[in-house]
């Protein structure tokens, strides 16, 4: 095992293993809270839309095959569809958010909605980011950039199959 | 059939099994590992790396078991 | 010296030891006004004495920062520095700058004027013509290092270098923004002061310590460049959105609490990375370098970084520990051991390692400077667990029973006291470093004892 088997950039490497890290924290931190008022967080928690957080993972990680698939054949079109699949995984995001803004469901309503909105939000603009990424990389497609986007881009992807269950369906 | 489709395609199950197992939290946390360890292996190929899945997934797996701990305390 | 440009370290290294002096004699001045309040009070008010401790602790880091660019951009990049000329003019800027902040803030000159007057802000005070000329300063030295770099070799270490110095000149210009509502007002602030010391400086000090160990161990550069990578990598990701934890309780919203708590809680991560590349390297490393003393601060400087900077940054970054403590005298235990750990120690080893070379001798006096450092860091320790102490009981009397404040400042007379003591040893070991390295002595080399040369092998 040594540092320089990781497939890929180190800097990528250092990246994932850091915005993990960081998630995790992000969600045990709320699981403790959580346990001040396990009701109250139910309860909260009941009001989210976990239909769309499950769709929202297909999209993802169908992106994810694109971007794989873009990785190792250096094609602009994988990126686009990549990126195409985060931009519909936005659209639906905006959605979720707005019909969660129409019951209520605000930053400060509840302790829970505060970490809702971070932890989700925070990872939402990591999809910009990786969207926008993925597009300049499809400008001009070399190995290497390509190889970095799609990178990234499945960090964003293994970050959202570890908030899912905690955030949306734990109850 | 192409190891990227099937990763794909075993990630799709996975998300199956999600929708049919909610309301377990311990088999919803499991299955959330399994993604991860898809999305490791699969996606960013940590299987060319001999060592460094098992150094991503233990401290993964033990994490998801103490966040099923802390949510079956409450 | 290889380069004949690299002499311009020498009077960058001169202005930064001055104000090196000035800065620890006020602090001193200030240790024992906490045991002796009416002391100096009409001629030197508190806050003047503070204003100076504080400030001159800046100014000099930053031109060390400008004189170990100037020292060891030439190396890097196998070049001569483009202007020379400029170099000195940015350094009389300096200087310039640097006298008229303290006249106008000693005799309050000029109230008011926005152009003139200072201006009520830690660390921030500067008039506005003393920030413009910073400004200015600061683009005269990105122009020189820039276009040096550009006409030579590339290294990992002179671009992180130059990032973190150009990362420093356009926060800076946060300082310009004063906006009347005070919240918006200390968040301005803060982008200045926590980017400047939890973001960019850490780039700055992680090169400085990339050069001088692979000049002192000889390990490969391509080494020293993978650590430096990683280290600044999980500086920026957790320096950048660190800075929520000043937003804690400056009136913004509530959820920069959690934002602040979790990335400033990974701000160690950086810290114990840089302690553990300068261990790492000397353990791999094959040179047995003459100049001990410069090895030994650049071993400190990562240990007392970790710790002051990171274990005691980590104590209270909390933010239901910051409730509490927010502060207290455990702010200044961090604030001390931290500056002194990180900035200060890399300063004083690059000036220990680059003076010799400089003057064109082997290393000197290299067990006096030796001495300074146990003597500086055995009274910056000392002084770290007494305020710690004296924290810890103040957020207990203070914050928890609810005494009044200069009742529980009566209380911790006995830690003032010893933190009076502790700055003595520090303040002492500060004139013996820069006696020492200033007025260099007989050539003294030491030779590895047998037991070294054995495990070297």
């Amino acid at each position: 095992m040594r540092i320089d088997d990781l497939p890929g950039e180190l800097l990528m490497w250092v990246l994932i293993g850091s915005e993990v890290a960081v998630f995790a924290a992000g969600i045990t931190v709320m699981e403790a809270v959580r346990l001040t008022d396990p009701a109250g967080f139910a309860t909260a928690q009941g009001m989210l839309d976990g239909r769309m957080a499950t769709l929202n993972t297909a999209l993802l990680v169908t992106s994810g095959l694109f971007a794989a698939r873009a990785e190792r054949d250096g094609g602009r079109a994988g990126l686009l569809l990549a990126a195409l699949g985060g931009v519909a995984f936005l659209a639906v995001k905006i959605a979720e958010y707005t019909a969660d803004a129409a019951r209520g469901v605000t930053m400060e309503a509840h302790p829970f909605f505060t970490f809702y909105y971070l932890l989700t939000g925070f990872h939402a603009a990591h999809v910009i980011a990786g969207v926008v990424v993925l597009v300049l990389v499809a400008i001009r497609p070399r190995r290497d950039t390509a190889q970095a986007a799609a990178m990234f881009w499945h960090m964003v992807d293994l970050v959202w199959v570890l908030l899912l269950a905690p955030v949306y369906l734990l109850g | 059939m192409d190891p990227l489709t099937r990763n794909w395609l075993w990630l799709l199950a996975l998300i199956g099994a999600t929708v049919a197992l909610a309301g377990w939290p311990a088999a919803l946390l499991a299955v959330a590992f399994l993604k991860a360890v898809a999305i490791l292996n699969g996606f960013l190929h940590l299987t060319r790396a001999s060592g460094w899945l098992t150094a991503f997934a233990v401290p993964l797996g033990l994490w998801l078991a103490a966040i099923w701990a802390l949510h079956a305390v409450g | 010296m290889k380069y004949q440009t690299q002499r311009i370290a020498l009077a960058y290294i001169y202005v930064a030891l001055a104000l090196f002096a000035v800065q620890v004699t006020m602090g001193l001045v200030l240790g024992y006004i906490y045991v002796d309040p009416n002391f100096l009070s009409e001629i030197l008010p508190f806050n003047i004495g503070r204003m100076l401790h504080t400030n001159a602790l800046i100014v000099w880091l930053l031109t060390g920062f400008f004189g170990a660019a100037y020292f060891l951009i030439p190396e890097e990049a196998e070049h001569e520095i483009h202007s020379p000329l400029l170099a000195y003019v940015q350094l009389a800027i300096l200087v310039a700058g640097t006298a008229g902040a303290v006249i106008t803030y000693l005799f309050n000159l000029f109230e008011g004027n926005f152009l003139l007057g200072k201006q009520g802000r830690e660390f921030l005070e500067q008039p506005t013509w003393v920030k413009v000329g910073i400004v200015v300063a600061a683009l005269i030295f990105l122009y020189n290092v820039t276009m040096t770099i550009l006409k030579g070799r590339k290294t990992v270490i002179s671009t992180i270098l130059l990032v973190g110095l150009w990362g420093l000149a356009l926060l800076f210009l946060f300082a310009f923004y004063n906006p009347p509502n005070l919240a918006l007002d200390k968040q301005y602030w803060w982008n200045v002061v926590h980017l400047w010391v939890e973001g960019v400086w850490e780039l700055i000090m992680a090169s400085i310590l990339g050069f001088l160990m692979l000049k002192l161990t000889g390990v490969d550069r391509e080494v020293v460049e993978k650590w430096l990578y990683v280290i600044v990598a999980t500086a920026l990701f957790s320096g950048i959105l660190g800075t929520g934890h000043h937003y804690y309780w400056i009136g913004m919203p509530a959820y920069w609490q959690w934002v602040g708590s979790l990335f400033s809680s990974f701000e160690i991560v950086p810290f114990f990375g840089m302690m553990a590349f300068a261990f790492v390297m000397v353990w791999k490393g094959r040179r047995d370098h003459p100049n001990k003393a410069a090895l030994l601060w650049s071993l400190g400087c990562a240990v007392l970084a970790f710790f002051g900077a990171g274990v005691w940054g980590f104590l209270h970054t909390l933010h239901g520990v910051n409730y509490y403590t927010h502060g207290t005298q455990i702010t200044a235990a961090h604030g001390h051991l931290a500056f002194f750990g990180a900035y200060v120690c890399v300063n004083l080893a690059l000036f220990t390692y680059a003076m010799p070379v400089l003057k064109g001798r082997d290393p000197y006096n290299q067990v006096l400077i030796m001495g300074s450092f146990w003597l500086m860091a055995g009274g910056m320790l000392f002084m770290t667990f007494v305020l710690t102490f004296a924290g810890t009981l103040q957020t207990h009397l203070q914050r928890v029973l609810g005494e009044g404040y200069m009742d529980v400042q009566d209380q911790l007379a006995l830690f003032y006291w010893m933190r009076f003591g502790s700055g003595f040893a520090v303040v002492l070991g500060a004139f013996l470093f820069i006696g020492a390295t200033l007025i260099p002595g007989r050539r003294e080399v030491i030779e590895p004892g047998p037991v070294v040369r054995h495990a070297a092998e």
